[in-house]
C-alpha cells in the first residue's frame, strides 16, 4: 500500500495549493475531493452554450507583469502563472441605482479621487483624507507584517496603532457627511460580508489599496482554470487525487494524527492532514470528540457563522452593451442605510432593496461567452439558517420566487434582460452547502468581526499534532488568501519535517 | 515571551473582552455532527432506496413501474425532471436514467415509464425481470428540463417522440391536477397507433381542459384514422398551436425527432432560446457522426489502462463508461447523455471522440478532461478517474 506523508482534505483553494506545494517540496501527497472536480467555489458549470462561472468576481494581488502583486509571485512559485491567462478588468466597479445615479471608478488612485470629487465637490477634502488614511493604514501594516519591521512602533506607524480595531463606519462617519458617498465608499463590504457597522476598517482600506494597486483581474477560461492548472502541477509533481471520496474521519492517537478514513472506509495513514473544509466540520464531523481538545471548542464558540449567498447566473443572447451593461463590475444600489438593517435584510428569504453585485466578463474578456452572447453573474448575500427551515416541497418555489425578486431589480436597472435571457440557473444558500460541504452555506468562513483576525486566532493551526487548516476558515476569504492559506500550512509542515 | 506589537493598538483590551464574552454566551457547534447532510439530503439525496409498489402496463412494449420510498421520504422534483436508477444486471453495475413520468404533487411514489429499447441491457431487465416487491436504487432527481417561470412562455409546445413523452406525463398532470394557469399545446409523435403511450389518459386530460391541448400524430396509421398523420411538421404545428411568438418548445424523443423537427421550428422563426431540449442518450450510431474517422469501425478494440494500472479492451463504438463497467470499473453518472459531467475522467494519453456540442468546460478540454458517457475510443489509452 502507498505511503503518503499528508493527506489534504477538501481541493478548494486551499487545499489544492497545499497539496501542490507540498507535492513540489517532495512530499508524496494524498488529495481527497468528495465532488468531482476541484475548485470547490472556484468552479465553473455548463448549461446550454455557457460555462458559468460560480464565485470570481474581481481577483485580487495579482499585479501586472511590471508590477507583480503578491499573488502573482505565489503562482509563478508554484511554476503555474505561464499556464495561465489574465484579463486586467478595466473598471474598479460602478455603482448603479434605480433614479439613474451611475458612477464609475477606475483602477487608479488619482482617477478614483478626481471622479469622486467630481461627483461629491462638498466632499473634497474628505475624499481625499479618506484615501490618504486608507493608503497609510496599508503601507504601515505592509512595513510591519509582509517587510517584518523588526521595531514597530506607535512613532513609527501611527495609522495603524489608531485604526486596526476601528469599524469602517466610524472612520467613514467622521470624516463624511454625505451618505451617498459613504455607500458608494462602503460597497466592498460585499466582499467580507460584514456591513461598514461591523467591519474593521482595515478590510476597507486593504481592499481598496490592493485592488488599486494590484487592479482587479480575470482569468481566462474563469476559476476553473486556476483550479485545474494547480491540480495538473500537483499530479505533475507525483501527487495523487481522488475525486468523488470524501474523508469521513481523520483518526486521532494520543493527541496525533493517524490518518484518514474515506467515505468508503478505507483507512489511509499519514503523519500529517490538512483540513480544507471548514473548522466546524472538522472538529465536529470528522473527529471523535474524545479527541477534541476543549480549548478548541472553547475558541469556536466565540465564532458566529458567515452569511451565504444568493446567486443567479444569466446567460443572455446577446452582447453586454446591448443589455446596457458597460462594466465588468457594478453593484446595484436601491438603499443607501448600510446600518443593522443589511443584516436583518440577510437574515430573510426575500429579496429588497438589499445591495446586489453583477459581474458581466464579457465586458473585458469579449471571448469569455460564446460569440454574439453574454452572461451575468448576479449575488446577493444571505444568511443560511432560513433555507434550513423551508419544507423540502417549498424549496423550488422560494427560490423562483427569490429569483423573480433579483431580476425585477436587474430589470429596474437594465431595461429588456428578461427578452434575452437563454439560460438562467439560480443558487442559495443549500446549494452552497451542498457543494462546499460548509455549516448553514457559509461561503466567507467565520465571520470576519475584528476580534476574529488574524491577531486573535488560530488560523491554521490545531493543538492535535499533524493537523493544520487551509481555507477560508482558518484567515480571510477571497482567493489571493485562501490560495496563500494553501501555501502556509505546506510551509509549516516542510518546516517541520526539516527541523525534525 | 515577548509581547505581540498589536497588543498596544487601540482598543485591543475591549477585543480581549469581546472575545471573553462571545465564547461565553457564543454557539454550541455539536449540534452540527449530522445536520449539514441531513438538510441537503432531504432535497439532493445521494441515493434513493426504492421498492416496486406497483407495474402497470402501459402499450406491448411499454411499462409504468410505481416506486416508493423505502424509508418513507422521496425527496421533491420539478415536473420534466429525471432519476438515474443504478442496478447490477449480470455482474455489470451500471445506470440509466428516467423522467419522472408521475406529477410532482404526487408525493407518495415516482413512477417511471420504461420502454423496451432491442438489446437494451436496462430496458429489458426493467421490463422482464422486475418484480412488484423488488428493491431498486436511484438517485436524487435530476435534469433541467422544466418550466422555469422566470424566463418562460406561459403558454408550452410540447413535442413528444416516443417514450419521450414521460416529462410532459408529469408536466401535464401537474398543470390539471394544481389547476396551474398555463397552457399545453402537446403534440405527440409514434411511428403506430399501437405505440402511443398514455392516449387515454391524455385524451381525457384534455377533454376536461381547455388549457390542455393534445394532438397525437401517427406517422403510418390505418387507413381510416382520422387524426393527423405523418411527421410533425412547422406546418402541422402553425397550424394546431396559431400564434408561435409567445410561446416556448420543448422536445423529447429520439435523435431523429430532433433532427427533423428543429429546423422546422426554426423555419417557423422561433429563436433558439425558445427551443428547449431534453437530452436524450448518447448517440446510438456513432460511427456515422460527422468527423468520425473513416479508418476505424464499431468493432475496433482498443486498449485502456486505468489509473496507472490494470487494462481493459474498450470496443470503439461503444461509450468508453459502458467498456469500463462491464470490467467492473465504476464511474459515477447521472444524465448519460454528456450533459451533467458527473462521469468526468482524464485522458492521459491517446485519442477519444467526442460528439460536437458536449457542454464540457474550456479548461477540462485543455487538460483532457471528457465526459466519458460520451466519449469513444480511436487509440490505445490511459486514463485516470
Ligand atoms: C459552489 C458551486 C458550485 C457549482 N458547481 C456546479 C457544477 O459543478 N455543475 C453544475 O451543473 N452546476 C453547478 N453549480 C450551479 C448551481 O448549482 C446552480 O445554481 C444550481 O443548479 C441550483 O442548485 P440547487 O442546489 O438549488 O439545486 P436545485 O435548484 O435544487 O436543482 C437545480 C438543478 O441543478 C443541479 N445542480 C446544481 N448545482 C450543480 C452543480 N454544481 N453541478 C451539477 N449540477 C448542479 C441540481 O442537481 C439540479 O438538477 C454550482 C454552484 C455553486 C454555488
Ligand atoms: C458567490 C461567491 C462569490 C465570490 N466572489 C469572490 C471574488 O470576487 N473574489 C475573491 O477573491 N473571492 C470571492 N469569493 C470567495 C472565494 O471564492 C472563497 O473564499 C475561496 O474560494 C474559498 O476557498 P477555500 O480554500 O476556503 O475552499 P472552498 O472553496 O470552501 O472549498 C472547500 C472544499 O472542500 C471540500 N470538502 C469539504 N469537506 C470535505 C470532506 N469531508 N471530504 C472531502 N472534501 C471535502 C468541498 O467539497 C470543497 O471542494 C466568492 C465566493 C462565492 C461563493
Ligand atoms: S453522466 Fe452526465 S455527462 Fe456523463
Amino acid at each position: 500500500m502507498e505511503e503518503y506523508d499528508a493527506i489534504v482534505i477538501g481541493a478548494g483553494n486551499g487545499g489544492i495549493t497545499a497539496s501542490a506545494a507540498m507535492a513540489q517540496k517532495g512530499l508524496n501527497v494524498l488529495l481527497l475531493e468528495r465532488h468531482n472536480i476541484p475548485g470547490g467555489c472556484a468552479t465553473s458549470f455548463c448549461r446550454g452554450r455557457f460555462e458559468f462561472e460560480v464565485a470570481l468576481h474581481q481577483l485580487s494581488g495579482m499585479g501586472t507583469v511590471e508590477k507583480p502583486g503578491p499573488l502573482r509571485m505565489m503562482l509563478a512559485s508554484l511554476g503555474v502563472l505561464d499556464d495561465l491567462e489574465f484579463v486586467e478588468m478595466s473598471e474598479l466597479y460602478s455603482i448603479m441605482m434605480p433614479d439613474g445615479f451611475k458612477l464609475s471608478l477606475k483602477p487608479d488612485k488619482e482617477e478614483v479621487i478626481k471622479e469622486l470629487q467630481d461627483r461629491f465637490p462638498h466632499e473634497k477634502q474628505a475624499i481625499e483624507k479618506f484615501f490618504d488614511l486608507s493608503y497609510k493604514y496599508a503601507n504601515d501594516m505592509l512595513s510591519t507584517f509582509i517587510f517584518k519591521d523588526p521595531a514597530p512602533s506607535r512613532e513609527k506607524y501611527p495609522t495603524m496603532y489608531e485604526y486596526a480595531f476601528k469599524p469602517a463606519s466610524e472612520v467613514l462617519d467622521s470624516l463624511i457627511s454625505d451618505p451617498l458617498l459613504k455607500a458608494v465608499l462602503s460597497v466592498y463590504w460585499g466582499y467580507v460580508g460584514l456591513p461598514p457597522n461591523r467591519l474593521a476598517f482595515p478590510y476597507l482600506a486593504m481592499i481598496f489599496f490592493t485592488y488599486i494597486e494590484f487592479k482587479p483581474f480575470h482569468i481566462k477560461g474563469g476559476s476553473q482554470a486556476l483550479s485545474n492548472v494547480i491540480i495538473n502541477k500537483f499530479i505533475s509533481h507525483g501527487g495523487t487525487v481522488r475525486f468523488n471520496c470524501g474523508a469521513k474521519e481523520i483518526k486521532i492517537e494520543n493527541g496525533k494524527v493517524k490518518g484518514v478514513v474515506t467515505d468508503d472506509g478505507e483507512f489511509i495513514p499519514a503523519r500529517f492532514v490538512v483540513s480544507n473544509a471548514s473548522q466546524v466540520s472538522t472538529y465536529v464531523q470528522l473527529i471523535d470528540p474524545q479527541h477534541v481538545p476543549g480549548q478548541v471548542s472553547r475558541e469556536m464558540r466565540g465564532r458566529s457563522l458567515s452569511s451565504s449567498a444568493f446567486s443567479m447566473f444569466v446567460g443572455f443572447d446577446c452582447e453586454p452593451d446591448e443589455l446596457g451593461i458597460t462594466e465588468p463590475t457594478t453593484f446595484l444600489l436601491d438603499n443607501i442605510d448600510f446600518g443593522d438593517r443589511v443584516i436583518n435584510q440577510m437574515k430573510k428569504l426575500d429579496i429588497d432593496d438589499q445591495l446586489l453585485v453583477l459581474s458581466c466578463y464579457d465586458v473585458s474578456d469579449p471571448e469569455f461567452s460564446p460569440p454574439g452572447t453574454c452572461q451575468a453573474n448576479i449575488v446577493t448575500l444571505k444568511y443560511g439558517e432560513p433555507w434550513l427551515s423551508i419544507p423540502p416541497a417549498q424549496y423550488n418555489k422560494t427560490k423562483f420566487r427569490c429569483a423573480e425578486a433579483m431580476l425585477r431589480r436587474v430589470e429596474a436597472i437594465y431595461p429588456g434582460v428578461r427578452g434575452h435571457i437563454e439560460e438562467i440557473e439560480v443558487a442559495t444558500p443549500l446549494t452552497h452547502m451542498r457543494y462546499l460541504g460548509h455549516p448553514n452555506g457559509s461561503i466567507y468562513g467565520f465571520e470576519q468581526y475584528t476580534k476574529d483576525s488574524m491577531f486573535f486566532q488560530p488560523g491554521r493551526y490545531s493543538p492535535i499534532e499533524g493537523l493544520y487548516f487551509a481555507s477560508g476558515w482558518a484567515g480571510d476569504c477571497g482567493f489571493h488568501p485562501t490560495l496563500q492559506a494553501g501555501l502556509s500550512a505546506a510551509k509549516s509542515i516542510v518546516r517541520k519535517l526539516e527541523t525534525e | 515571551m515577548k509581547k505581540n506589537i498589536f497588543e498596544d493598538f487601540d482598543g485591543y483590551n475591549d477585543i480581549l473582552e469581546e472575545i471573553e464574552h462571545s465564547r461565553k454566551y457564543g454557539i454550541n457547534y455539536s449540534a452540527e455532527r449530522h445536520s449539514p447532510a441531513q438538510f441537503i439530503n432531504r432535497l439532493h439525496p445521494p441515493v434513493l432506496s426504492l421498492i416496486v409498489s406497483d407495474i402497470i402496463e402501459e402499450t406491448s412494449s411499454t411499462k409504468t413501474l410505481r416506486l416508493i420510498p423505502d424509508d418513507g421520504y422521496l425527496p421533491p422534483f420539478l415536473a420534466g425532471q429525471y432519476v438515474a436508477l443504478t442496478l447490477e444486471i449480470g455482474g455489470i453495475r451500471t445506470s440509466r436514467p428516467y423522467s419522472i413520468s408521475s406529477p410532482p404533487n404526487q408525493t407518495g411514489f415516482y413512477d417511471i415509464t420504461v420502454r423496451r429499447v432491442d438489446g437494451g441491457l436496462v430496458s429489458n431487465y426493467l421490463l422482464d425481470e422486475v418484480k412488484k416487491g423488488d428493491h431498486l436504487q436511484s438517485s436524487g432527481p435530476a435534469g433541467h428540463f422544466y418550466y422555469n417561470p422566470l424566463f418562460h412562455d406561459k403558454s408550452m409546445v410540447c413535442i413528444a417522440g416516443g417514450s419521450g413523452i414521460t416529462p410532459f406525463m408529469s408536466m401535464v398532470n401537474e398543470i390539471a391536477d394544481c389547476g396551474i394557469d398555463r397552457t399545453v399545446f402537446l403534440l405527440y409523435g409514434n411511428k403506430n397507433s399501437g405505440d402511443v403511450i398514455f392516449h387515454e389518459k391524455f385524451q381525457a386530460i384534455s377533454d376536461r381542459f381547455e388549457n390542455i391541448h393534445y394532438i397525437p400524430v401517427i406517422e403510418e396509421p390505418p387507413d381510416d384514422y382520422d387524426g393527423s398523420r405523418g411527421l410533425i411538421t412547422g406546418d402541422l404545428i402553425k397550424e394546431k398551436i396559431g400564434n408561435v411568438d409567445d410561446k416556448t418548445f420543448y422536445l423529447c424523443g429520439p435523435q431523429g425527432m430532433y433532427d427533423f423537427c428543429i429546423p422546422e421550428l426554426v423555419k417557423l422563426g422561433i429563436p433558439d432560446k425558445k427551443i428547449r431540449e431534453e437530452v436524450y442518450g448518447a448517440p446510438a450510431n456513432i460511427c456515422d457522426y460527422a468527423g468520425w474517422p473513416e479508418d476505424i469501425k464499431a468493432e475496433t478494440v482498443f486498449k485502456v489502462s486505468v489509473n496507472g494500472g490494470r487494462t481493459l479492451d474498450a470496443r470503439a463504438g461503444e461509450p468508453l463508461i459502458t467498456a469500463l463497467e462491464k470490467k467492473g470499473v465504476i464511474v459515477p453518472s447521472l444524465c448519460r447523455s454528456g450533459e451533467c459531467s458527473m462521469c468526468r475522467i482524464r485522458i492521459i494519453s491517446g485519442k477519444v471522440f467526442q460528439p460536437k456540442g458536449v457542454p464540457v468546460r474550456k479548461s477540462d478540454r485543455q487538460f483532457g478532461y471528457v465526459h466519458s458517457c460520451v466519449s469513444y475510443p480511436l487509440d490505445d489509452l490511459a486514463i485516470a478517474l
